[in-house]
């Protein structure tokens, strides 16, 4: 079977494309929905993210801060994880 | 003579028979005889010499047997106390042994015991890090409003540098 070679192209730009907006895709996970004070915090702190496309996700269960993911880069400042450094170090003490 | 009685061919008859008697009494009795006591008497003395020697014999061999028994019982005693000697030697050494042994074992068990103690030690440890994260956690969820979980994320985000890339 044929493909028609514009489809080809088009399918071709249209995965690209997606592929390069998801690399960029900043998503930011928190404990309760973020206001302006935070958001503007982020936007100061991390100035080359896209912050138009950026999406905002509610997780209770990290207890505080907020988890980034931009691609495949997860920069993770929630009290969960700190608690989880924080057992690691008690363990390794032993 | 004859006036006095005496006949003198008589007395030498008698004479000459005399002499013949004589000699003929030595020539074929006395001589063997003689011959005979000296032959006697020989073996007398040879039979005393072999009962002397053979009496000799026996005292040398009584002698000899006592000797050999003396020689025997000390040899005996001897041997009796190497191997007194020895059996000490051996009792010592296994006595040795078995307190080496049982050293071992004591050390084996000591450090055993010293794993499993620590073992559980740790694990022990492990638990009370693991429930006290839990607790602090679940009382951090509990006790932690939506404004105080604000507040730590502002700060957080305060504290943070700039971030270029």
């Amino acid at each position: 079977m044929r493909i028609n070679p514009r489809l080809k192209d088009d399918l071709r730009k249209y995965l690209i494309d997606k592929m390069r907006s998801e690399k960029n895709a900043v998503k930011v996970i928190s404990s309760y929905n973020l206001g302006n004070e935070e958001k503007q915090l982020l936007k100061k702190t991390f100035p080359h993210y896209n912050w138009q496309t950026a999406k905002f996700i509610i997780d209770p269960s990290i207890i505080a801060g907020i988890i980034i993911t931009v691609g495949s880069q997860v920069i993770d400042l929630s009290i969960k994880v700190s608690l989880s450094n924080l057992q690691n170090i008690v363990y390794e003490s032993n | 003579m004859e006036n006095l009685g005496i006949d003198l061919k008589l007395l030498i008859a008698q004479l000459i028979n005399f002499l013949l008697f004589f000699f003929l009494i030595k020539k074929f009795i006395v001589k063997p005889f003689n011959l005979f006591l000296d032959r006697e008497k020989k073996q007398d003395k040879e039979k005393e010499d072999s009962l002397a020697k053979v009496k000799k014999s026996e005292e040398e061999m009584v002698n000899e047997q006592i000797k050999a028994k003396e020689k025997s019982k000390k040899e005996l005693e001897t041997v009796l106390n190497q191997a007194k000697k020895d059996s000490l030697l051996i009792k010592e050494e296994m006595i040795n042994e078995a307190n080496k042994e049982a050293e071992e074992i004591k050390k084996r068990l000591k450090k055993q015991l010293e794993e499993e103690k620590n073992s559980l030690y740790k694990e022990i440890k492990d638990q009370i890090a693991k429930i006290s994260m839990e607790l602090v956690e679940q009382g951090l969820r509990d006790s932690l409003d939506q404004e105080e979980r604000k507040k730590i994320t502002i700060r957080i985000l305060k504290n943070l540098p700039n971030y270029e890339n």
